[in-house]
């Protein structure tokens, strides 16, 4: 393959590379086959969620009944974290604003929740780690009951806690769903930009919520949309998570 | 084009035939778009399964004053991109995690050290230079594929190849 240094060599060396590739037979046929499949309903878990809230923030979701908010600081926030669970649900939202209150949480519980608030949307990490993070590496049993109690599922992402042979382990709302939203999130992407406007936000924020679908761009990093002349979002700041 | 824009308009309408047809024009070259990105033919056929899902499930949003393969493109680079965003932070928080390492499966080990020296170039432009490499899609597709101006896509197809003549002649690939 060695040959004289030409201006074109290069193009030559790429050509080759990026030729198309031999597509397997039936990928029409597993394609279509799984559009037809798509059918569980992750929207179907929104309209059973009931939301409980404090004026400090969302303070208990479950599948059911719960009593109504208090106050009317309370009952707008669970009304916002209802709007951003169906969001989320649809894949339109990849993180969460509305604030959470885990005052009723105990000190170690408390501690659980907030490194798995820490596991970034679309990954999964072993029971283990959380214990790690925790500074409590023997805790993994504790971690997974404290996980089981999540009083925000969702908000606070315990589905994103795994076993680590890569078992389901347990959740709240079922494992079958556990696995459906971990792979909504890998599904979901998390910034996304406007080809009119050059802004890049976080998929989910106000600014983008009207965007023409033709106009979005899904980037890896604010670094790489500004690479090409985008600039962050003021009110949703991606640079804060990616 | 045209014949494009009708086999697209059967997809809206459920026309698995179509479909296929959609899928036996622009499969390979989605491929080894996503492949190369990628670097696994396992996450490639999926991101590429993700992306015709997408086009056959949405076919009836598409509009007609794009061209089909800069909807598709534009889908698919969607979605290597943010696989690639996922591997980043992936990486960050598992040091220990090795980098994908060896040719893409069934590179002739020729291009091996242009495999190497592309991973050097920043995303965005290894991005355009996969679809210009293998659609050979002018600069104004390119421009409405990432949402971006031609100049952009010009002087990053111009730094992505300088930094990959720098690597390739450190590495004496290019002699």
């Amino acid at each position: 393959m060695i040959e004289p240094s030409t201006p074109d060599r290069l193009d030559d060396l790429l050509t080759g590379y990026f030729r198309p590739d031999v597509m397997p037979a039936d990928l029409a046929t597993r394609i279509a086959r799984s559009a037809r499949a798509v059918g569980a309903d992750l929207g179907e878990l929104g309209d059973r969620l009931a939301i409980q809230a404090t004026p400090h923030g969302v303070s208990l979701i479950r599948t059911g009944r719960l009593e109504q908010p208090a106050s009317a600081v309370a009952r707008r926030l669970a009304e916002r974290a209802r709007e951003e669970i169906v969001e989320y649900l649809r894949g339109k939202r990849a993180f969460f604003s509305v604030p959470v209150d885990l005052s009723e949480a105990g000190a170690f519980q408390r501690r659980v929740l907030e490194a798995a608030r820490e596991i970034p949307f679309g990954e999964a990490r072993p029971y283990a780690w959380v214990a790690e993070r925790i500074g409590n590496p023997h805790a993994v049993r504790a971690v997974g009951t404290a996980l089981g109690r999540n009083p925000v599922p969702l908000i606070v992402p315990c589905h994103r806690v795994w076993r680590a042979d890569g078992g389901l382990g347990g959740y709240l709302f079922g494992v079958a769903l556990k696995r459906q939203l971990l792979a909504l999130e890998r599904s979901t992407p998390v910034l996304e930009g406007c080809a009119s406007t050059r802004i890049v936000c976080r998929v989910g924020c106000v600014q983008g919520r009207h965007m023409n679908p033709e106009n979005r761009v899904v980037f890896a990093s604010v670094k790489d949309a500004r690479s090409v002349g985008y600039r962050p979002c003021k009110v949703c700041r991606p640079s804060a998570a990616a | 084009m045209d014949s494009d824009r009708r086999v697209i308009e059967r997809v809206a309408k459920g026309d698995e035939a179509a479909f296929a047809e959609v899928v036996g024009r622009y499969g390979g070259r989605l491929l080894a778009v996503a492949g190369r990105l990628l670097g696994s033919r396992a996450d490639a056929e999926d991101a590429v399964q993700r992306a015709l899902l997408q086009c056959f499930a949405g076919a009836s949003s598409y509009r007609p004053r794009w061209a089909v393969s800069t909807w598709l493109y534009r889908i698919l680079t969607n979605i290597c991109v943010d696989e690639l965003r996922r591997r980043s932070t992936r990486a960050a928080w598992d040091r220990a995690l090795p980098p994908i390492a060896g040719s893409p499966d069934g590179q002739p080990g020729a291009y091996m050290d242009l495999h190497r020296a592309l991973e050097r170039v920043p995303r965005e432009a290894r991005v355009l230079l996969a679809l210009r490499y293998v659609d050979g899609l002018s600069y104004g597709e390119l421009a409405r594929i990432r949402g971006i101006s031609v100049n952009t896509v010009k002087s990053q197809l111009a730094r992505g190849k300088s930094l990959l003549r720098a690597e390739l002649a450190d590495r004496g690939a290019l002699t």
